[in-house]
């Protein structure tokens, strides 16, 4: 591991252990109260859903091209956050969207394109999983149209109808929400980072464990 | 495909199938109940205790979620790492052992 990792996992770990402070002294949105607060979890998880989609997309985009191997472990670290970042959204939505919404799921386009993409990082897993050789070429195909999906998940909200909240909400955050908010962002950023790198370093132990079997066959 | 790897494929596949059939049959029970017409206001502490779904509880379980699913992938990569480098070590120890390249 990098010289920075260590340092830089004891202020993540810090960040997080801070958040709750911090979000306690955001105050509480007027018609939804406290469970409001679930919103500064929620979207940074959604953001780097989003992010995970979009790297495991690029890096699929340039295997295709290069049929590079660190371009393949990238876009499969980048799928397992995808899916651990989507889990995340996808769970803290429904628990506030229980108070906020009145129930605990609705199939509005932004959380429906959300459980699909979700489900074609399952599906990239699964298929770099038990699909055998050459699956890489088929998962990276099928990367493209979870990174094609991000941008209709973002802006869904401002061209259907919807119950989710607009995209102009976040840049419209008086300072004492958006202020604990960014804070919530950075520590899941750098959360992904790490996370990221922990997992790419994985697949290139996997890759060198290949190499040494190789040479030991010929 | 092993019949055990087609076995688990087909199992995940209903999981799936069976949770969107689930949310599919609880959001159109909420279209149902949101279309009726409201005759009378109840105040919130007069719901019985099963209806007044006090926040808190919500937020402890989101917040809860995000940090134990976090921490069991951390633990789950860091176990699977250290193996796989074990591997590497014990194998280029004997590679340098036997004089293979």
């Amino acid at each position: 591991m990098p010289k920075w990792f260590l340092p830089a996992a004891v202020v993540c770990a810090l960040m997080f252990a801070a958040t709750p402070i911090v979000i306690a002294y955001a105050p509480f949105e007027s018609t939804m109260g406290l469970v409001f607060k679930i919103f500064f979890y929620h979207m940074p998880s959604a953001w780097m859903f989003l992010l995970g989609g979009i790297v495991c997309g690029v890096a699929s985009v340039r295997y295709l091209i290069s049929s590079d191997a660190r371009h393949d472990r990238t876009a499969w670290a980048a799928a397992e956050l995808t899916v651990l970042f989507g889990l995340l959204t996808l769970v803290t939505g429904p628990l506030w969207a229980r108070k906020a919404w009145g129930t605990w799921w609705v199939w509005d386009v932004r959380v429906t394109a959300s459980l699909v993409s979700w489900m074609i990082a399952v599906a990239y897993l699964l298929l770099r999983r038990y699909g055998g050789p050459g699956s890489e070429k088929l998962a990276a195909g099928l990367a493209l149209f979870g990174m094609a999906n991000v941008p209709f998940i973002y802006i869904s909200v401002n061209y259907w109808r919807t119950i989710h909240p607009a995209t102009s909400v976040v840049p419209t955050l008086p300072v004492s929400m958006g202020g604990p908010l960014w804070f919530c962002v950075a520590s899941f950023f750098l959360l992904f980072v790490l996370l990221f790198k922990m997992r790419v370093r994985l697949e290139e132990q996997r890759a060198r464990l290949d190499a040494v079997y190789l040479s030991l066959d010929e | 495909m092993s019949n055990v790897t087609a076995a688990i494929v087909r199992r995940v596949g209903i999981l799936i199938l069976l949770l969107v059939c689930c949310g599919a049959l609880a959001d159109s029970t909420v279209y149902a109940q949101a279309s009726e017409q409201t005759k009378e206001y109840i105040p919130i502490n007069e719901l019985p205790p099963a209806e007044q779904l006090p926040a808190a509880r919500l937020l402890v379980a989101a917040y809860s979620f995000v940090l134990v699913a976090v921490f069991l992938y951390v633990v789950s990569v860091a176990r699977r790492l250290t193996a796989v480098q074990r591997e590497v070590e014990r194998l280029e120890a004997d590679v340098k052992r036997t004089g293979r390249a």
